[in-house]
């Protein structure tokens, strides 16, 4: 690209347009200096998927090339701009699934070169992190963020884009993957977080007593295929002794253990590190039960607590959009060349 | 007029650049799966080479398959931002249709590899008697079997109408199909390597020839030929039906 390029700073009005497309959302962006969002369209592909019961993804690779281009549009048309008007253009490179990801890591690039404005290559982790500063600008940091989706559960100590680390992950099953694999086995559908939370309403989380993972090495990694088997064990044993299932107590146990798997995690760490705050992102975040016990632990040890509104908590583009506007401050732009990374690592 | 033709569909990174009748440029690179990390760098390049900038450009040919799912996106992704930022027509064309358009014998079958002993084909008259329609006469080209996918061996039954005529075969697998139809005493004939491909001039003439003639794809349709369901799909008929 061209070199004899006048970059915008800090005092000026910087507009970039974040494509997202690394699962089975396809989103597009339009954001001003970073935090203030302009546009921020999703298009959910989760009835294609559900009766599959997981995400497939040739099928969601097929449509993000089908919801990308209007989706874009109606970004664009929202926050009243036109091509000619962005500044840069960013999209998610990883981790995610490669095919969905070259989808719109291709289109930026394309956009990039036409319109001869730079690009801006994100990690979809960071941007889960930035979705709280844009509902919460006045977090302070350092901070400990919680990631949990169908796709993560990432335990991460965060300074700024330079300075963060994963302190733990899934060794098996993202904490998602988890309710999504249980809910189909209980028959109560996809997506799995919110069928299972729907059920435990009226349970009683203590009524059947599950394991929680404890790692060997006293690391922050989780693992959810130890209780995955006691559950369906559990259903198995109680069909062949001619058992009635409490639907209700099995997915408010199952949940409870979840829940109490990663909140002893978080809390160790933040036991661990001197912070200032803590952060839940991803579709589980929106779990009630969790926020609840997370609330709770840390009003203990007062530490502040935020979480996204729920359409920040979900893959969106908005969240790509903040991290690539403090990467452009910093000239942080890829090349033509860059390629997809589907298992990225901060 | 100046059409950029784009084909990510196969093994070769094609770009050319053709102005009029004119062939500026041609890369047909068979660099198999790093379309990703060099197509947008070599277009960059093209357009560096000629002083030129993407919103100098007229039209987008891109190549729509079948071929590589996630190769096919990538270049279908390109021409549709191309097509809407700078709102000039693209055209899709098959991958089987640049191979025949580029050859002048009378009847082609062209081939690209389907995996498990099968191809995606097409088969292509260059007959006058065979063209029907306004559109065939100007592109001299009728296609006499829509796309599809085969098991090889099964050829022989497909072309046993055109037993009598010289066949040329191109694309993958030309040898292994030769092998089968000579068995059976089909005269058949192959391709030459530097013309056994799809070429991105070929490409390009092509999607000048559709958009001169009013066929212009709508980029918000514009869709890859996949000739196949996801394998998921697939899974899920066989299992519950429908
Ligand atoms: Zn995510």
């Amino acid at each position: 690209m061209n070199a004899k390029r006048n970059y915008k700073n800090k005092e000026d009005d910087i507009f970039i347009l974040a494509l997202e497309s690394s699962c089975d959302e396809t989103a597009a962006s339009v954001n001003k200096n970073g935090l203030e969002v302009l546009a921020n369209v999703v298009s959910s592909q989760v009835e294609l998927h559900q009766k599959f019961g997981g995400v497939v993804p040739e099928i969601a690779s097929r449509k993000h090339l089908e919801l990308l281009l209007p989706v874009i549009d109606e970004a664009l048309e929202k926050a009243g701009l036109e091509f000619r008007d962005l500044d840069a253009v960013a999209a998610t490179y990883g981790p995610g699934l490669v095919g969905g990801l070259l989808v719109g890591l291709t289109a930026a690039k394309a956009i990039a070169l036409s319109l001869e404005i730079p690009l801006i290559a994100v990690n979809h982790i960071a941007g889960h992190i930035y979705a709280n500063f844009i509902d919460n600008p006045q977090i302070k940091k350092p901070l400990i963020c919680l990631t949990i989706s169908g796709g993560h559960t990432d335990l991460l100590y965060f300074e700024d884009l330079k300075g963060y680390e994963i302190l733990g992950r899934t060794r098996d099953d993202a904490a998602g993957e988890a309710f999504d694999k249980i809910a189909r086995y209980m028959g109560l559908g996809y997506p799995g977080g919110p069928a299972i939370e729907k059920a435990a309403v009226e349970g009683d989380p203590q009524a059947i007593d599950f394991p929680r993972a404890v790692m060997a090495d006293n690391s922050f990694d989780f693992s959810f295929s130890g209780l995955k088997t006691a559950v369906m064990n559990y259903i198995n044993n109680q069909k062949q002794k001619g058992k009635e299932i409490d639907q209700a107590d099995l997915a408010a146990s199952f949940q409870e253990a979840v829940v109490d798997s990663l909140s002893s995690k978080l809390l160790e760490a933040v036991k661990k590190y001197d912070i200032k705050s803590v952060v839940l992102s991803g579709g589980v975040a929106a779990n009630k039960r969790l926020r609840e016990v997370v609330e709770a632990e840390l009003k203990e040890v007062e530490i502040e607590f935020y979480y996204p509104s729920l359409e920040l908590c979900t893959d969106n583009a908005a969240m790509i959009g903040a991290v690539a506007y403090y990467q452009y401050l910093d000239r942080d732009f890829a090349s033509l060349a860059i390629s997809a990374d589907p298992s990225l690592k901060l | 007029m100046l059409i950029l033709g784009i084909d990510t569909s196969t093994d070769y990174l094609a770009l050319s650049l053709l102005e009029d009748n004119l062939v500026k440029a041609e890369y047909n690179l068979s660099l198999k799966r790093q379309h990703s990390e060099k197509l947008l760098p070599l277009m960059e390049e093209l357009f560096q080479t000629f002083a030129i900038k993407a919103q100098d450009l007229d039209a987008i040919a891109v190549s729509i398959g079948p071929g590589s799912f996630t190769g096919l996106r990538i270049a279908i992704t390109t021409a549709k931002m191309l097509g809407r930022i700078f709102d000039i027509p693209v055209k899709g064309i098959s991958t089987l249709e640049i191979m025949a358009a580029g050859q002048r014998a009378d009847y082609i079958l062209t081939m690209l590899d389907a995996r498990r002993a099968r191809v995606y084909y097409s088969f292509y008259s260059r007959k006058k008697a065979d063209f029907k329609t306004d559109l065939e006469k100007k592109l001299n080209l009728k296609e006499l079997y829509q796309a599809s996918s085969i098991k090889i061996e099964q050829l022989a039954e497909l072309l046993s109408a055109y037993k009598g005529e010289e066949i040329l075969l191109l694309g993958d697998k030309t040898d292994k199909a030769a092998e089968i139809l000579k068995r059976e005493n089909f005269n058949v004939i192959t391709a030459d390597p530097e013309n056994n491909y799809p070429r991105s001039a070929v490409l390009a003439r092509l999607g000048r020839d559709y958009i001169n003639l009013g066929q212009e794809d709508d980029i918000y349709q514009l869709k890859p030929a996949y000739l196949k369901k996801p394998q998921a799909e697939l899974n899920w008929q066989q299992k519950y039906g429908g």
